[in-house]
C-alpha cells in the first residue's frame, strides 16, 4: 500500500519527492511504522522527520500530514 | 535539308555550351551546400537527427544528379537545400534551448527523488520484517539500482558540464525512469513531475 498522498503537496515543485502520510483514526506512530516499514520499532524515524509538528511521539492528530522518510 | 541540319547542329552546340556553362555553377552550388551542412552536421545529428537525415539524403541526390550531368537539377536541388540548411540552424538552437530547460529542471529534481528513495531503502534495510508486498530482494534491487543510478547521474552531470546537454538529458531521463520504477517497487509516492516509469 502506498503512503497517503498529501493534498496539494508538491504543487509548486513537480519533483518534490517528500513522502506523506495522513493520520487516520486509531493511528499511532508505531502503527504507521509497521504499515510502511513493516517494523513498528522504527517509529522514531517518523517522529524525527516530523519534529517541527510533533512534540510527543504518542500524540498525533487525525488529519495530520506526516513526512515519511 | 542542309539548312535544317545546320540548325540542328547549331542547337546541339548551343545546348552543349549552355550545359557546360552550368557545370561549374552546379559544382560550386553543391560544394557550397555541402560546406554549409558540414559546419552544422555534428550538432544537427545530435539535436535534430530527422532533419539532418533529410538533408543528407538531398545532398546525396544532388551529388547523383551531378554525376549524371543534370546540372539544372543540381542547381534546383541546392537552392532548396540552402533553405533547409538555413532552417537547420534555427532548429538546432531551439532544440538546445528546450533541452537546456529540461536539464535545468531535471538536475534540480532528480536528486530529490534519489534522496527520498535512499532514505526509504536505508530504513527498510533496518526493518526486522518488511511490509506487505516488499521483499528483501526488492530492497536489495533498489540498493543496487541506486548505485547504478548514481553512476549514470554522474555521467549526465559531466555531459552537461561539457556542454553536451543532449547526452545529459538522455542519461538523466534514464536515471529518472529507474528511480520511478524503484520508488513504485517500494510503494512510494512518485512526484508528479517525474512522470510514469519509462516516460
Amino acid at each position: 500500500m502506498a503512503d497517503n498522498p498529501k493534498p496539494d503537496a508538491g504543487a509548486a515543485d513537480p519533483y518534490d519527492a517528500t513522502q506523506w502520510y495522513e493520520v487516520k483514526k486509531g493511528d499511532t506512530l508505531s502503527k504507521i511504522a509497521k504499515e510502511i516499514y513493516g517494523d513498528a520499532s522504527l517509529y522514531p524515524k517518523i517522529f524525527e522527520a516530523n519534529k517541527d509538528q510533533l512534540k510527543n511521539p504518542d500524540v498525533i492528530q487525525v488529519g495530520q500530514k506526516l513526512r515519511i522518510p | 535539308m542542309r539548312k535544317l541540319s545546320f540548325i540542328s547542329v547549331l542547337a546541339l552546340v548551343v545546348a552543349l555550351a549552355a550545359c557546360s556553362s552550368q557545370k561549374p555553377a552546379a559544382e560550386a552550388a553543391l560544394k557550397s551546400a555541402q560546406d554549409a551542412y558540414s559546419r552544422v552536421s555534428a550538432d544537427a545529428q545530435k539535436y535534430v537527427p530527422d532533419q539532418a537525415r533529410a538533408i543528407q539524403d538531398s545532398l546525396a541526390s544532388a551529388q547523383a544528379a551531378l554525376a549524371k550531368n543534370d546540372y539544372d537539377g543540381v542547381l534546383k536541388q541546392t537552392q532548396s537545400l540552402n533553405t533547409q540548411i538555413s532552417a537547420l540552424g534555427a532548429a538546432i538552437a531551439a532544440k538546445k534551448t528546450e533541452l537546456t530547460t529540461t536539464w535545468t529542471t531535471m538536475s534540480a529534481g532528480v536528486p530529490k527523488m534519489v534522496d527520498a528513495l535512499k532514505s526509504r531503502v536505508d530504513i527498510l534495510s533496518q526493518s526486522k520484517k518488511l511490509p506487505a508486498g516488499i521483499t528483501k530482494q526488492t530492497v536489495d534491487a533498489a540498493k543496487a539500482g541506486l548505485a547504478s543510478a548514481a553512476t549514470t547521474w554522474s555521467e549526465a552531470t559531466a555531459a552537461a558540464s561539457a556542454g553536451d546537454v543532449a547526452t545529459a538529458v538522455s542519461k538523466g531521463t534514464a536515471v529518472r525512469a529507474s528511480i520511478v520504477n524503484m520508488m513504485q517497487s517500494l510503494n512510494m509516492q512518485v512526484p508528479g513531475g517525474a512522470g510514469a516509469a519509462g516516460s
